[in-house]
């Protein structure tokens, strides 16, 4: 097209793809690079090349399969718990009745309050308000219907329930906000032509709408199994790892690992071991969802 | 008969319904509720949920204690500077990169450029921060504003291009090909034609940057020195202090100072929220 022969879509593009390339690209080749190495937090001129070592001693350490286990259970659970919250949420709001009304506004903006919270104040107000076993609202609210709550953070057999169902608060939001969108581009037709066979308001939605907006409940969980796995803040102030290390998951462990036991080396094998974990999970993702292909 | 009873069943179906969404709402709020309340209460030990929510017994003490010896203006300031700084050098970057993205003619150079971003949306950020950590303790960057902000751009360039690209790729070719026959400039059909036309999708983008940026703990963490300090890390260090100890009061009102104005802004801002969050995964 001759109209076009001076623009170059490179040259808005260049800007920032050398950006990303800069702040993204450097840190994962060091990551990389220094996972091969011997290097101590303190000491960081004295760098002893050490190849897949910390690796191989990764694989055989029991806190790395502790913290393996942390992670799958705490991801797995908030991504399970968020998509079903969201699902529950998004599909009463779209009944009849309530989509498109004020109220359902009202609820939707107010809804979205967990997602805009910040990660280490509610943390916090999971340690001190919400969990803590003789003041907190769970336990004050369980003694109304006469239910001794456990001593929620303090006991490794409930510290990762907690863990999970605050983390889970936080990500919920997104999942309600996502499928009650998608749910509202299901044809009313469709609807009521079920409605027309005698199919009642479950069989409906499990029937008629969960298939149509199967696409959206895979592109959430994935967002919400990512962001899971990453998480850092709200389990960092909520228990720190503890108790013991029940609930000390793969990033906690970079940090015990890096910064307060100053093994870079060690550290950084396990910030790639994420890498690697996530990308894998992302691609098999992809290919089964040509995700690659949004905003084309 | 039937039709009447249909009826009474909805009208009872949506008061359930209805149930259903308040207790969801008390979910969604009432922890934010208990703590703001505590915050406004003389609490040096803790107190039953209901003499927190109890409308007695107020005072402002807390918060002048988190002003005072929290130091929270001081951490504000920095959490503003963070904040901004990186909100602009990631518009900076990312909107011009999600437009040219979408004007590549070669559909192979578009779809690798779409999967690099797409791909690196969902790195773990402490794979990140910590050779960040390494790295800027090389050049010279550790501890520092700058750091922090780098990082920050880090962690949203790949979810704002994604964003973008979304609102760019739906402006009508047309508008862009009769401003080019009247002559206009590559750059002025970004900045005069595309930028105007998405708008609000930029609104959107700029709000997420904004909050995601205000809220971030970890990145801060590893790189800011106590100078470039925000309020989420600076909340940690006033609680780990030994001279607040066991006062929860007081780290309720700090807590409070943190979240209240993110959430009023979110509150006010909402429309945006819902139509960056829902941008790219609903289509239709």
């Amino acid at each position: 097209m001759s109209s076009r022969r001076n623009f170059n879509p490179w040259a808005f593009i260049l800007p920032g793809a050398i950006a990303g390339g800069v702040v993204l690209g450097v840190p994962v080749v060091q990551a990389l690079w220094t996972s091969l190495h011997r290097l101590r937090l303190y000491r960081l001129h004295d760098q002893v090349f050490v190849g897949l070592e910390n690796y191989g001693r990764l694989l055989q350490d029991p806190l790395f399969h502790l913290s393996i286990r942390s992670t799958v259970v705490f991801t797995v659970g908030c991504t399970v718990l968020s998509v079903l919250a969201g699902l529950m949420v998004a599909a009463i709001m779209s009944t009849r009745g309530i989509r498109g009304t004020v109220m359902a506004r009202f609820f939707m903006a107010f809804y979205l309050v967990p997602f805009v919270t910040t990660q280490v104040v509610v943390g916090m107000l999971g340690r001190l308000y919400v969990w803590e076993p003789e003041y907190g609202l769970v336990n004050y609210l369980l003694n109304l219907i006469a239910v001794d709550g456990p001593a929620w953070l303090i006991s490794r057999d409930t510290a990762m329930l907690a863990t999970v169902i605050t983390n889970s608060w936080r990500l919920a939001p997104l999942a309600i906000l996502i499928f009650y969108a998608a749910l509202a581009t299901v044809p009313e037709e469709l609807i009521e032509s079920a409605e027309v066979d005698g199919a009642g308001g479950l069989r409906t939605f499990t029937a008629i709408k969960l298939p149509l907006i199967r696409y959206h409940i895979g592109f959430v969980t994935l967002i919400q199994l990512t962001s899971a796995f990453r998480e850092f803040d709200t389990v960092f102030a909520l228990t720190g790892g503890g108790p013991g290390r029940a609930t000390n998951v793969l990033s906690l462990l970079v940090y015990n690992e890096g910064i307060s036991a100053a093994n870079l080396g060690m550290a950084n094998a396990i910030a790639f071991t994420m890498l690697i974990i996530v990308g894998i999970l992302s691609l098999v993702y992809m290919r089964l969802a040509r995700l690659d292909k949004v905003g084309d | 008969m039937t039709e009447v009873a249909g009826r009474w069943g909805e009208r009872s179906g949506l008061a359930v319904r209805y149930l259903f969404l308040i207790i969801w709402l008390l979910v969604s709020v009432l922890p934010v509720v208990v703590l703001v309340m505590a915050s406004l209460k003389d609490t040096a030990l803790f107190q039953s949920i209901p003499q927190v929510l109890s409308l007695t017994g107020f005072t402002l003490e807390n918060y002048e204690r988190s002003f005072r010896q929290g130091n929270y203006l001081f951490f504000l300031r920095n959490s503003m500077i963070i904040s901004f700084s990186a909100l602009f050098v990631v518009l900076v970057t990312c909107v011009p990169m999600a437009y040219g993205i979408t004007k590549l003619i070669s559909a192979r150079a578009r779809g690798t450029l779409v999967f690099m971003v797409l791909s690196t949306r969902f790195l773990p950020y402490v794979v990140l921060a910590l050779p960040m950590y390494l790295f800027f303790a090389r050049i010279g960057l550790s501890g520092t504003l700058v750091g922090v902000v780098l990082a920050h751009l880090a962690m949203q360039m790949p979810f704002i291009v994604w964003l973008m690209l979304g609102f760019f790729a739906g402006i009508p070719r047309e508008v862009e090909e009769a401003a080019v026959i009247d002559g206009c400039s590559p750059f002025e059909v970004f900045w005069r034609i595309n930028i105007p036309m998405v708008l609000p999708g930029l609104n959107a983008a700029a709000i997420l940057a904004f909050i995601i940026s205000y809220n971030e703990f970890l990145f801060a963490f590893f790189l800011a020195g106590y100078n470039a300090q925000p309020l989420t890390v600076g909340i940690t260090r006033f609680i780990g202090g030994a001279d607040v100890g066991a006062q929860y009061g007081v780290i309720a009102a700090y807590g409070s100072l943190i979240i209240l104005p993110i959430i009023l802004f979110a509150l006010v801002v909402n429309r945006y929220i819902v139509s960056g969050l829902t941008q790219g995964a609903v289509k239709g």
